[in-house]
């Protein structure tokens, strides 16, 4: 939607004053505010004058404090962590090991009940967990009155404390037949079931209290999404006398692809780093079930003192999600553009 | 105009708070100078700990009167050992700090600790620990640490409970059949759950090889070389689990509980019997709100082929960074605050006082760091002070003594227990496990893991 970066035609590059106080305006439509004209760099010093009177100098320094954070806590870890994945060190001494962290994990027979289970986990959370929102959102756009207060019910679990939404499910979840999911299952005649005592049960127990704890972000998203769609549209749809079910197919759901694609990828990547529900709910069990890539990373750093292989599988982590990321990407960009 | 003001001040405001925020965040480093020696130790009382605090302060002042060189810079750091290795990273590991016996050989292995082994021979107090215990600071004849409190696996039972199904509270069970039948007649009077076992967090595995050796096995060799997982006696701690579990419904029906539910559930009165350590008074009495008198404590039930119990408890060790100087000076700290109320009087009963006004129990169960007649002595010392039931625990009490001590398993004890987590879940979670099969496989992990440590 941005086109600042277009080459200005000729007669507007004479007009330099204006295009400043365009600059200031910071109006994104304005052409002419781009400095990649013909004969820019002659004018290098006025450039830079123009940019600190264009407030750029307080932009920069507002700017610095979340650089600096950003650089001490995100980038540089991420940076230091390519070395430290060919290391082995126990924090006094150090020593350079090459791939050997690398060929530790690979070769550790538990990476594939955990890439399994994390991949299991994902496959759930989007069949389960992905729709919920979308229906939801579209459900409350459709209300006529109480929006408000059905987003704010919706949107009330992602207010608790993740380890406390867990521990309360994990009651819920009470393998006895005096268990809250038990006893509702009893007045139908069903169970008592063992939920996360079950190799069978367990994953997709967390991934219904994972999807509850997290649906209420993407309904408002989508709920959002959908106010911002021009009324004209179901008007003129209403006119022609199109039912509910259309009007959703043919404006609701069209409109919504961009942030569809969007928030599936966030939800993709999201998924693959499981950690807090299995790690609370049962610590990887029954049998290593539950056992997930960042469980696995956490055990290595944190129960075998091994951070050179819990850095090594974070890499690899890392990479397969880029790739996973720049495959949907490529994939779905004819269907976002079009 | 204002406008323009306010472009020129919030800048130069947001540098300058920037700027404090990145001083904050350098300081300076500790270090001895001259003749006197600083040391800086962990395991301060937390300022809730109002009475424990007031009394080590005192202790603290009393030492570096005593020893006017020594100057010490007490923390509330605390093992942890999810924060350990940042610790040692970041070189803020206190040049004292205590940790848990299972712990220990790790760091040893990965060369976390100071060597403290000419010190310990040379101090008078630290050298008279019961050997049982001060061994399991040892390796490769050298000596990592000084132990500070210890305890063994032992049976803790509800005495209520057992009271309630009939059973004589005085007399709790000796071996594994009584265990089950007992276990089974609370489930079948009460309703309660008969026996309880922790599964998750590597506790699993940490109780299944106690049970092993009361059965009879070690599961590493002695020199930690091998893994001997798959052993007749673990099999048959196993297939009791699968009985008691399977054919007499008195196991209860969640399998994925870590230390603190099983306790939580001891206290709540839901659990009959379960396995754990002497010092779980603490957890369930002083933490979990249990009735003192209920508690109950008998010496882990042993097979005819028993090997004894599985000991635990806390070691002080010393930063590898820390001078000889430091490390001497460390010592004579840890003499004083832990030692000494073994032989001093007046440290004793000011020590348990402060435990008494803080709620906390004095007397409760554990296993003893000196030898008899000091320890006697001690409780002599304390009598008035002591606050729980000693008589509910005398034959754990007695077995202290003769009960054999076993050491943990030597190598990657963590990742072993974590390995034999999964064999307890599988036999309580699923009917049809093999036993004789499931054993198998599981030895060839656990070798790969005490080979790849």
């Amino acid at each position: 939607m941005t086109r600042i970066t277009s080459p200005a035609p000729p007669p507007r590059a004479v007009r330099r004053q204006a295009a400043d106080a365009a600059a200031r305006r910071t109006t994104i439509g304005s052409p002419g505010t781009s400095g990649a004209h013909p004969g820019a760099g002659r004018r290098a010093g006025g450039k830079v004058r123009r940019w600190v009177r264009a407030g750029g100098l307080s932009t920069l320094v507002f700017f610095l404090p979340t650089l600096v954070v950003f650089a001490l806590f995100s980038w540089w870890p991420i940076l230091r962590s390519l070395p430290l994945s060919m290391e082995q060190t126990n924090f006094i001494s150090t020593q350079w090991v090459w791939f050997d962290n690398f060929t530790k994990v690979l070769s550790d027979p538990l990476l594939p009940t955990a890439v399994l289970n994390t991949t299991w986990f994902t496959v759930l959370a989007l069949v389960i967990g992905f729709p919920v929102p979308l229906i939801l959102g579209i459900a409350i756009g459709e209300l006529r009155r109480s929006r408000q207060i059905a987003a704010v019910f919706v949107y009330l679990p992602v207010i608790l404390p993740p380890v406390a939404a867990v521990l309360l499910w994990q009651t819920f979840y009470d393998p006895s037949s005096h268990g809250v999911f038990n006893t509702l299952l009893g007045w139908l005649g069903i169970g008592p079931l063992p939920w996360l005592n079950s190799a069978g049960l367990a994953m997709p127990s967390i991934v219904l209290q994972a999807t509850w704890a997290s649906f209420g972000t993407a309904t408002i998203v989508y709920l959002a999404t959908i106010m911002s769609v021009q009324t004209e549209l179901y008007d003129a749809a209403e006119v022609d006398g199109s039912g509910i079910w259309n009007r959703i197919w043919h404006i609701t759901l069209p409109q919504l692809r961009g942030v569809i694609l969007v928030l599936l990828l966030l939800q993709l990547i999201g998924t693959f780093q499981i950690f807090t529900e299995p790690y609370v709910m049962t610590g990887g069990g029954p049998e290593n079930h539950t056992l997930t890539i960042l469980m696995l990373i956490f055990r290595y750093a944190f129960v075998s003192g091994n951070y050179g292989t819990a850095t090594a599988l974070s890499v690899l982590l890392a990479i397969g999600l880029g790739i996973l990321s720049f495959v949907y990407l490529r994939v779905t960009r004819r269907w976002s553009n079009s | 105009m204002k406008k323009k003001l306010w472009r020129t001040i919030a800048p130069l405001a947001l540098v300058a708070l920037a700027g404090a925020g990145l001083a904050g965040c350098s300081g300076s480093d500790s270090g001895g100078s001259g003749d006197k020696v600083t040391i800086t130790v962990g395991n301060e009382p937390t300022s809730d700990q109002t009475a424990a605090l007031k009394v080590y302060k005192k202790q603290v002042a009393d030492f570096e009167k005593a020893n006017p060189n020594i100057k010490v810079n007490p923390t509330t750091t605390k093992y942890d050992a999810q924060t350990f290795q940042a610790l040692v990273a970041s070189g803020k590991m206190p040049d004292v700090i205590s940790v848990p016996f299972t712990d220990i050989q790790s760091l040893i292995a990965r060369g976390q600790v100071a060597d403290i082994t000419s010190e310990i021979k040379a101090d008078p107090q630290a050298s008279k620990v019961n050997p049982t215990v001060a061994k399991v600071a040892q390796a490769g004849g050298k000596t990592y640490g000084a132990a500070i409190g210890a305890y063994t696996m032992a049976l803790i039972y509800n005495r209520a409970l057992f009271t309630k199904a009939g059973l004589d509270p005085d007399k709790p069970p000796t071996t594994w059949e009584e265990v089950r039948a007992d276990a089974k007649t609370i489930t079948d009077k009460t309703g309660a759950q008969g026996y309880a076992a922790m599964t998750t967090n590597n506790t699993g595995g940490w109780s299944l090889t106690s049970v092993s050796y009361a059965f009879g096995h070690t599961l590493e060799s002695a020199d930690g070389k091998k893994a001997t997982v798959d052993n007749e006696a673990t099999k048959k701690a196993l297939e009791l689990y699968q009985q008691m579990r399977w054919d007499d419904n008195s196991f209860g029906s969640n399998f994925l509980l870590n230390q603190d539910d099983v306790f939580k559930q001891m206290a709540a009165g839901n659990v009959g019997m379960m396995v754990n350590g002497s010092d779980g008074y603490n957890f369930a009495v002083t933490n979990d709100g249990m009735n003192k008198d209920d508690f109950g404590l008998a010496p882990l039930p042993q097979e005819k082929a028993g090997l004894g119990t599985l000991g635990g408890g806390s070691i002080a060790i010393f930063k590898p960074k820390a001078t000889k100087e430091q490390i001497s000076a460390g010592l004579k700290y840890v003499d004083w605050i832990y030692y000494r109320q073994y032989f001093d009087k007046s440290t004793a009963v000011s020590t348990a006082k402060a435990s008494v006004a803080d709620g906390s129990a004095v007397g409760a169960p554990g296993l003893q760091l000196f030898d008899n007649a000091t320890n006697d002595r001690y409780l002599g010392w304390v009598k008035d002070e002591i606050n729980v039931p000693r008589e509910n625990y005398k034959a754990y009490l007695k077995s202290t003594t003769t009960l054999p001590l076993v050491p943990e398993p030597m190598t990657q004890a963590q990742q072993l227990y974590g390995i034999l987590d999964n064999v307890v879940q599988a036999v309580l979670t699923n009917k049809d496990t093999d036993i004789d099969s499931l054993l198998k496989t599981t030895q060839t992990q656990a070798q790969s893991a005490v080979a790849g440590g």
